[in-house]
């Protein structure tokens, strides 16, 4: 068999065919492409973790029996009360502005904790607030002006005193999209008891209220 | 004779090497994850438009919004997969994009059970 030569007109020849067939083939390709009108892209999400202490809550107790009274802004204990006419209101945000989260952010998993220092068989709601509120303002008539959902995102026995926790993933979801976190309105929806738990002003660290959050960005 | 041999063996050298690049091309495309940036083939954009996703309370995506769709993609299928971590799928989702005005949200649902902790990107396309 003869060793294959490469000559000047072999070249032209492998040039020419060589063109053709690639422009044959970048034609089709081509072709199928641009009759689908593609755009296609990706988008790449950062995880962490925002954990939120006393440091960046606030929180308060709004009393009917003292309707304009502000006092549970600086108390060590929110009291919930399910007594007719002298219902108390316990209220819990977070700053999340150290988060730093965009509002095309979001939360992963959120788990609200509180500790209940004084316990009663009541069943604490704890409802999603999305409105503005200020510990140091707010009182039982202000709570009519607040925009509060209608249905509890999760409930608590308050029964024993230590730790509760709620699931609050989808509201700070929301709450991150919306640009702030308002909280939640605890309030006791079954029972009869006066119940406390620990305000961010409490002496004892490990009784104030806390939440994990793992986000994205 | 032996010039009729050479001349198509330069042909058929040259058809296998331009299969290969075309088998190469292909596969770069297709496995393209289209994790590395965008491609854009006569769409209606050409921007990397920003999704969001919404949660339940379990922490499960329920919906992915893509924000400022042009008004041009309307009637275009926008797909939606949801990756982890190694680029694999854990859920894909279609709607067609409605017409509106100015930049719409497009909402797209129907992945699935998927937990967005597991969630880490998204694999995104138009399609006129």
């Amino acid at each position: 068999m003869r060793r294959f030569r490469l000559t000047p007109r072999r070249l032209a020849v492998g040039i020419v065919c060589g063109s053709l067939s690639c422009a044959g083939v970048g034609f089709a390709a081509s072709l199928g492409l641009s009759s689908k009108g593609l755009h296609a892209w990706s988008q790449t999400l950062t995880k962490a973790t925002c954990n939120q202490t006393s440091t960046t809550a606030d929180d308060t107790y709004v009393q009917q029996a003292s309707p304009t009274s502000t006092a549970g802004g600086t108390a060590t204990t929110l009291t919930i009360s399910p007594v007719a006419l002298a219902q108390d209101y316990a209220f819990i945000r977070f700053n999340l502005s150290g988060c730093s989260l965009p509002t095309t952010g979001g939360a992963d998993s959120a788990v609200l904790t509180v500790h209940v220092t004084t316990a009663g068989a009541d069943t604490i709601s704890v409802f999603p607030v999305t409105s503005s509120w200020s510990s140091s303002t707010l009182n039982w008539n202000g709570v009519s002006s607040l925009t509060v959902g209608s249905t509890a995102t999760g409930t608590f026995s308050a029964s024993t005193t230590g730790n509760k926790t709620v699931t609050v993933t989808a509201d700070v979801d929301n709450a991150i999209k919306a640009g702030t976190l308002w909280g939640w309105e605890l309030r006791a929806t079954s029972g009869a008891a006066i119940v406390a738990i620990g305000a961010s002003e409490n002496g004892t660290a490990a009784n104030r209220p806390s939440m994990t959050l793992s986000d994205e960005k | 004779m032996k010039r009729l041999v050479n001349t198509l063996g330069v042909v058929v050298t040259t058809a296998l090497v331009t299969a290969g690049v075309a088998a190469a091309a292909s596969l770069g495309f297709g496995s393209g994850s289209l994790g590395a940036g965008s491609v854009t083939v006569s769409g209606c954009t050409s921007s990397s438009l920003t999704a969001t996703r919404n949660v339940d309370n379990s922490g499960n995506v329920t919906q992915v919004n893509v924000l400022n769709v042009p008004q041009a993609c309307a009637g275009a299928t926008l797909a939606v997969t949801l990756e982890n971590s190694s680029h694999a799928s854990l859920g894909s989702a279609s709607t067609v994009v409605g017409t509106c005005t100015g930049g719409c949200t497009v909402t797209v649902a129907g992945f699935g059970t998927v937990s967005a902790a597991n969630l880490t990107a998204y694999a995104l396309s138009l399609t006129q």
